[in-house]
């Protein structure tokens, strides 16, 4: 059935009025221009193979995997159709079909394999005994010198952080509509966390452990807020939102409390918040579509360093590593330099001081 | 239909080509309930490149379907004989700003907001403001004469337009209209471009009239126990020469749809009207405001509500604003369709419409509203319904002839703002039937092999449910 999962989206797909607002932020069709590339575009694809009209074929499948999983389309959408559900379900009918990529059936395997997407035995978290779960995630896990920085923090904040063995959240395999894996990921994690509340490290996991597993999911930004003293750094920096802290958690003030206590002054992107432009590194397209991805992250440390501030501070680590890249890419064009930090790395620096 | 490829690939390149079956499905739909096929996209990004599309087209006799952002909601840029999608997007600049002559020049693919956004600093804007205007372009917007909830004191877009580049069915290039606010004599043909919809001509240059940003702008917001008063105060308001610069009404529906989809807390009343000035001179608009709000007072407005502050009024605002959100979620299981979806009547008979667009939804089973650009005499309403259900399209098709046959019997017209395209064109045929051959000899003059949006407005079928398959699949 090349509908079993949409199916369940016919009502979502019949609210679409097909009004083109979501066209207006889609990052990829901001690059690439094409209706079949923007939001509704997808949609249509979608209501064609639910109704029969179309025929899954790699050309769709492309499609409705050139995107980043932004939101901004559900953001700006005049019926609040929750787009990526739809092509979340639209993913997983391609994927049974059989037009999953061979980069994203490598990391489902990855994940079975090793409980991350790189399949990297060797990534492991630094287990400890403490008193408030804090998963970490795979792409903080590749980063281990950063995941360190994270748990010192919660140390010097005095919290004691759990650290358990743990996997993947599943995400990417909800996402890459690898469904049937993913129901026996869901429920391996599930055993390994069966605690109600957990403080995520990155923003993907916090906002898909809070969404799909309904769990009472606190970033890390906000317990940072809760225990910083104040400091004065007197940096100058701009902000960048990741896509799942703001449009999925709904967290926007926290991290910029955070770099006021630190003494940080903020200039603001002119699209920030809920309207921010996606740094182009989600829903799988950092994997498949690298030179796509990059597109986006150019035009988003372009709207940066329009700001003037020699900064980008970011909690998200898929972003950061984008970001950086573009920031790199832009600067050896000579079209302006900008640093790229994780917040976590400021906020180290402000509690060593 | 053969098309060569391979020439087109010659004009616009070949990464300015799609013909996968899944582009043509997506370009073969708008907002509309209708849906076609094309045989290929192309997008020009040249005034020479929509020359050579056109000679091509034109010798072959293929159909070419000019296209903005498909915001249509009549089904305007859907194919009905295949043919070649010709995406205007790409031609995407703004030219030149002359705040001097208080104009702008631009390419056709501009979206409306965008240009606003350039005109800001200037200190200008361009009026017409639909709804859409994030996404609207202005090819788009000229080719249907949008309007908008400020069009009651700065007109809909065939006000703000003082000339145009247009290529012609043969690939011809001609300049129309002019750079001045003013063109007396002959026949006004740039006129006659706004609201032609793709079907003379395709629109590659526009010179726009811009207006200063007001410095001062206030709204309001008054309940009404009875439709009938809330028509009766629009109605006094424009006679009395008041200068609002938005006037909007929204009935229970659509107040009962924002309520309790998105739990905006608006007074549960019979109406709500909207009113607004804006001007340079403070003092000015206070006396509009005052004005207006004695006159909704007169007719038994009440809890009015009224702020200067930009926060404030996007409070003020956001009921009306997200209205298309709640009528999409109005209930489970019901869609909202683009149906009857615009009119105007004179101001009147807008209460009267309203009631009248209820009777009637009442009558066919499905659910209607009705709110508007009252001000300028518009009237929308969408159809919210079952589109999977054969019998709810029946009804649906009643309801939309008996609207329409009321709105012509008061002597108002088939469209306002959203154009007439496919889904209004038996209503609009009906309504012009003592001109349709003048339109039919108009559109025989311009475009004698008929390749330019062929089978639209006075050529559209006689049924618009049947003139396209629906874009629903219909049980
Ligand atoms: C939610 C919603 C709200 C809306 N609100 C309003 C509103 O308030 N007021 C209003 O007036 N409309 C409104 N509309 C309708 C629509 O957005 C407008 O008519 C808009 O002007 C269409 O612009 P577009 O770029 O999407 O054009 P398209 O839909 O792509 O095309 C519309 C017509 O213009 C022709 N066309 C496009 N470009 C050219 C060109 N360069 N040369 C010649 N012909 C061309 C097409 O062939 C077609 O006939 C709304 C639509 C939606 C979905
Ligand atoms: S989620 Fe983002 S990238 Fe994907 S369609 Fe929506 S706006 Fe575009
Ligand atoms: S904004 Fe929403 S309703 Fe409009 S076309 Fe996009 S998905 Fe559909």
């Amino acid at each position: 059935m090349a509908d079993k999962h949409l199916k369940d989206w016919k009502n979502e797909l019949n609210i679409c009025i097909r009004c083109a607002y979501c066209f207006e932020g889609c990052p990829v069709f901001k690059i690439a221009g094409w209706e079949t590339d923007s939001a509704r575009g997808k949609i249509i694809l979608a209501y064609g193979i639910l109704t029969g009209n179309l025929k899954p074929s790699q050309y769709i499948a492309d499609k409705i995997f050139q995107c980043t999983y932004c939101r901004d389309c559900s953001e700006r959408c005049s019926a609040k159709v929750s787009v990526v559900d739809v092509l979340a379900a639209a993913r997983a009918d391609l994927v049974e079909a059989g037009f999953a990529s061979d980069t994203h059936k490598g990391m489902a395997k990855n994940v079975e394999e090793t409980g991350n997407i790189f399949g990297d035995k060797e990534i492991k978290a630094p287990v400890q005994k403490g008193e408030i779960p804090v998963y970490i995630g795979c792409q903080y896990l590749a980063r281990p010198n950063q995941t360190k920085m994270y748990l010192k923090i919660l140390e010097k904040l005095g919290v004691k952080p759990l650290v358990k063995d743990e996997i993947c959240c599943g995400y990417p395999l909800h996402a890459l509509g690898f469904r049937k894996e993913f129901a026996e990921h869901k429920k391996k994690f599930l055993e390994l966390f069966p605690e109600k509340e957990i403080v995520a490290l990155c923003p993907t996991c916090a906002a898909f452990i809070h969404e799909d597993y309904k769990k009472n999911v606190k970033h890390i930004t906000q317990f940072i807020l809760e225990h910083l003293p104040e400091k004065n750094l007197g940096l100058k920096a701009t902000y960048h939102d990741p896509c799942d802290l703001s449009r999925v958690m709904n967290i926007t003030e926290e991290p910029r409390e955070i770099l006021k206590k630190l003494g940080i002054e903020l200039v603001e992107m002119p699209r920030n918040r809920k309207t921010s432009h996606c740094c182009g590194g989600g829903g799988g397209i950092l994997m498949s579509d690298v030179k796509l991805s990059d597109e986006i992250g150019i035009v988003r440390i372009k709207q940066a360093i329009e700001t003037g501030a020699p900064l980008l501070i970011t909690p998200c680590p898929t972003c950061e590593q984008v970001l950086k890249k573009a920031a790199a890419v832009v600067s050896e064009k000579g079209d302006g330099t900008i640093q790229v930090k994780n917040l976590s790395d400021i906020v180290w620096k402000a509690l060593k001081t | 239909m053969k098309i060569d490829l391979e020439k087109l690939k010659e004009i616009v390149g070949a990464d300015n080509i799609k013909n996968d079956i899944a582009d043509l499905y997506i370009y073969g739909s708008d907002a509309s309930v209708h849906k076609g096929l094309a045989s290929v996209v192309v997008r020009p990004t040249t005034i020479e490149q929509v020359q050579a599309i056109l000679r091509y087209a034109n010798a072959e006799l293929i159909p070419v379907i000019a296209r903005g952002s498909g915001s249509g909601m009549s089904g305007q840029v859907v194919p009905i004989d295949s043919g070649i999608v010709m995406d205007l997007k790409k031609m995407n600049r703004i030219i030149e700003i002359r705040p001097e002559d208080m104009l702008c020049k631009v390419e056709p693919g501009v979206v409306d907001d965008e240009l606003n956004r350039a005109l800001k600093p200037y200190g200008l804007f361009y009026p017409p403001a639909p709804a859409s205007s994030r996404v609207a372009t202005i090819g788009g917007e000229i080719a249907n004469n949008a309007s908008g909830i400020r069009s009651v004191k700065y007109g809909a877009t065939r006000d703000s337009v003082l000339g145009m580049k247009v290529v012609l069915a043969n690939g011809d290039l001609v300049n129309l209209g002019s750079n001045t606010r003013v063109e007396a004599s002959g026949y006004q043909l740039d006129r006659l471009m706004v609201g032609s919809e793709g079907t003379l001509g395709v629109i590659v240059e526009a010179t726009l009239l811009l207006k200063p940003l007001p410095k001062f702008r206030c709204l309001a917001k008054a309940s009404f126990n009875e439709l009938k008063d809330a028509g009766e105060s629009i109605s006094e308001i424009i006679a009395t020469g008041a200068q609002p610069s938005m006037l909007e009404l929204m009935d229970n529906i659509a107040i009962t749809a924002v309520n309790t989809t998105l739990k905006m807390g608006l007074p549960d009343v019979e109406a709500i009207v909207m009113f607004e000035a804006d001007g340079k001179v403070k003092e000015a608009v206070d006396a509009e405001m005052k004005l207006m709000k004695e006159i909704c007072e007169k007719h038994n407005g009440f809890g009015i509500e009224m702020s200067y502050d930009v926060a404030e009024r996007t409070k003020l605002y956001a009921g009306r604003k997200k209205l298309f959100a709640a009528l999409s979620r109005y209930q489970m299981g019901l869609s909202c369709t683009s149906l009857a979806d615009d009119m105007a009547v004179p101001y009147s008979k807008m209460a009267e419409c309203a009631s009248k667009i209820h009777e009637i939804a009442k009558r066919n089973n499905v659910v209607m509203t009705a709110y508007g650009h009252c001000g300028s005499g518009c009237m929308h309403t969408k159809i919210l319904m079952d589109p999977t259900k054969k019998e709810q399209w029946e009804g649906a098709k009643r309801a939309v002839e008996e609207v329409y046959d009321y709105v012509r019997s008061v002597g108002g017209t088939t469209s306002a703002e959203h154009g007439i395209g496919l889904s209004k064109a038996p209503a609009w045929k009906k309504e012009k039937a003592d001109s349709l051959k003048m339109l039919k000899a108009i559109k025989k003059a311009l475009d004698p092999n008929n390749i330019l949006n062929p089978h639209k407005m006075q050529d559209a079928p006689e049924d618009w449910v049947t003139a396209t398959e629906l874009r629903y699949p219909v049980e």
